[in-house]
């Protein structure tokens, strides 16, 4: 029961330089990042199988979740 | 010499003689090009306490050695100025294609000075060089004025151009490129409309010599497969920097009715994905770009279409106004671009006027019998209009910015003043992000986001704190990020695709020959940082830390709504800041680089 999360850009720093996790699914993505010591705010987008979702969303088995931070701005 | 055009374009409008000298060597060393060079021209050549909108004020573009080359995003150039705006330094990045352009034509950077007896346009087409009659173009928008020489000259000739505001000389006019970019911020177009110049048609065809052709192509090919293989190329092209909405309206940065809040109940609707799906036509991407960031938008309503909006425009002319309809954004935004006035301005004054006029402090005759409102667009509109006209009770109050109007109008309104130095804050509220109220309190054209965007920063170690890693963090991204303005590159493909910027390395030094670092190059930040600080301090007499402080509403009125109610940056802490600022810089009390300092960066005589 998992789902992949692709962590994009300055994210891959709070896993260590790695761009892909297999999480547990069940959890909404808030948790999930938590869980990993990424605060969650801030992560500007949350894409789940290429719609965007908000931080509240569970979890879906097979579920590909991509999260990006911004560091640039407008 | 390698990597550049060759030619400095001096232009004397009052005399009509243009004449070219070959780029210096020294300059390309110690300045490299873009914002250097501009700043270099600027200290030397304009007169101490010129009039910025005389005839010794000097309006001065130039590209960088990565403008105009197979490299992703080297489409940027710069236009520097005395700001009409602030009577500092004035410095504003565009992108498009107009600098590759002006690049294959020679011209590393155009000198643009006097004033012309008459309204003309600068024709550049490789060696030939003239001033043509702009007496027809005169009082037309910036769009109509580009699709009109595009059909005369063809479409592969850039145009920059003004608009109405421009030769109104409203302070805080813009350019307008390729329908849709600008060179922004601090009055660049109204100096240009001062000196009658209504447009720069550009066309070139010569090389640009390479040190290492073999090597350089290697170099590109790998910026640009970095750029293809980043995860983020996707959804930054999808969305471009409207990304950055719905982020900033959750942790209470998102600008709300005059910034009196950081979330905005209506900002759902102006979200990036909604705006996609409601509007959106196309992407579109300047020169050389993977990734393109831009939207053609179609306003249906109104039967209109316009490149954008972007973040700043979305949060400056949207819910800063309390406008939660996206394709009223648009609208809006096509307005500002086509009368040629900064949009980020220009929603910062208005928000101004209209909450001065819902306390009363302009009555229904002062705002031109508008019903002035936050939420109501159609005055926005006509607001817009009659600025960039200069029109109006109203329209005479804002063309002048707001730190003027607010002095005008008094009675408490200089303290929902949203400026610093004289410039309009752009669309980052920062009641709690102690790092992003700093690199706004010393940006060196005001209260500007893109020369140290820290909020993630903020968010990422404790949003509150008062700490000198926070000021370290902007110190660093002011030498660092404005270097992409001094290469002539765009910085979204380091900054957000996340290429690794070493990458560049190598391609700069197959272009010029010359092997530079980030850290050398960080150095030549420094010091064009520093004497950015000097200009200030030579143009205004009683310039000091009084002219870094925020506006008091980030330290005396927090917001009563959204997730930083009840939130502010103490002022004692906003003076910590600023000492722990001045001190990892060098500079004293007042923010005055020390001796020490200036001899540290070679800055004790004006450079030559």
């Amino acid at each position: 029961m998992t789902a992949t999360l692709r962590l994009v850009g300055p994210l891959k720093e709070y896993a260590n330089g790695r761009s892909e996790l297999v999480v547990p699914s069940g959890l909404s993505v808030r948790q999930t990042l938590v869980g990993l010591g990424i605060p969650p705010e801030v992560v500007a987008l949350v894409v789940v199988n290429e719609e965007q979702q908000n931080k509240d969303y569970i979890l879906q088995e097979q579920d590909v979740v991509r999260v990006l931070a911004v560091i640039g701005g407008g | 010499m390698n990597g550049y055009g060759g030619s400095i374009l001096r232009v004397d409008l009052n005399s009509g003689t243009i004449s070219r000298q070959p780029t210096p060597a020294a300059l390309a060393r110690d300045f490299v090009g873009g914002r250097g060079f501009g700043l270099y021209f600027l200290t030397r050549e304009v007169p101490v306490h010129a009039d910025p909108l005389g005839s010794e004020n000097k309006l001065i573009i130039s590209s960088g050695p990565l403008s105009g080359m197979l490299i992703p995003g080297g489409g940027k150039c710069d236009w520097t100025t005395k700001s009409p705006l602030t009577g500092g330094y004035a410095d504003a990045s565009m992108g498009g294609h107009f600098t590759a352009e002006m690049k294959y034509a020679g011209v590393d950077s155009i000198i643009l000075e006097g004033i012309s007896p008459k309204p003309v346009y600068l024709f550049i087409d490789d060696r030939k060089v003239e001033l043509r009659d702009a007496t027809s173009l005169w009082g037309k928008g910036a769009i109509d004025v580009e699709v009109s020489l595009k059909k005369q000259y063809g479409e592969e000739y850039q145009i920059a151009a003004i608009g109405p505001g421009g030769e109104n000389q409203v302070l805080y006019a813009c350019i307008n490129h390729d329908y849709g970019r600008q060179a922004g911020r601090g009055g660049v177009g109204a100096v240009m409309g001062s000196k009658l110049l209504k447009a720069i048609v550009v066309h070139g065809t010569q090389s640009i010599p390479v040190a290492d052709l073999d090597a350089y192509r290697q170099a590109g090919m790998a910026l640009y497969k970095a750029c293809k293989d980043s995860d983020g190329l996707k959804d930054w092209t999808r969305y471009g920097t409207t990304i950055v909405v719905s982020w900033c309206d959750e942790v209470g940065a998102l600008p709300t009715r005059n910034f009196s809040a950081g979330s905005f109940e209506g900002g759902k609707t102006l979200y990036g994905p909604v705006m996609r799906e409601q509007i959106v036509v196309t992407d579109k991407g300047c020169f050389g770009c993977p990734c393109p960031c831009g939207k053609y938008s179609r306003m249906k309503r109104y039967g209109t279409q316009v490149e954008g909006p972007e973040y700043e425009t979305i949060g400056m002319l949207g819910s800063n106004l309390g406008i939660s309809d996206i394709q009223d954004v648009a609208q809006a935004n096509l307005l500002c671009d086509d009368l040629g006035i900064d949009s980020i301005s220009t929603g910062g004054c208005i928000a101004w006027a209209i909450e001065c006029y819902e306390k009363g402090l302009l009555s229904k005759t002062d705002v031109d019998g508008l019903d002035l409102r936050f939420g109501n667009a159609e005055a926005v509109f006509a607001a817009i209009k009659l600025i960039a006209t200069r029109q109006g009770k109203l329209g005479v109050l804002l063309s002048e910015g707001v730190k003027r109007a607010a002095q005008k109008v008094g009675n408490g309104s200089e303290k929902f003043a949203i400026q610093i130095k004289g410039m309009e804050q752009s669309a980052y509220a920062t009641h709690n992000a102690t790092a992003m109220l700093v690199s706004y309190m010393t940006c060196d054209v005001g209260a500007h986001h893109n020369r140290a965007w820290a909020i993630t920063y903020d968010l990422q170690v404790g949003r509150d704190r008062v700490a000198p890693d926070k000021v370290a963090r902007v110190i660093w991204l002011q030498n660092f990020r404005p270097m992409f303005d001094v290469l002539g590159a765009c910085r979204l493909q380091w900054v957000e695709l996340g290429i690794d910027r070493d990458l560049y390395m190598p391609a700069l030094e197959a272009i010029t020959g010359i092997r530079r670092s980030w850290e050398d190059l960080e150095k030549v930040g420094e010091r064009i940082w520093n004497l950015a600080r000097l200009y200030w301090q030579r143009e205004i007499e009683d310039f000091g830390r009084d002219w870094d402080l925020p506006a008091p509403r980030f330290y005396e009125d927090p917001p009563t709504t959204g997730v930083t109610a009840g939130q502010i940056t103490r002022f004692e802490d906003v003076q910590r800041l600023l000492d722990m600022y001045y001190e990892q810089r060098g500079w004293d009390a007042n923010g005055a680089p020390t001796a020490e300092t200036l001899e540290r960066l070679n800055l004790t005589v004006v450079p030559n």
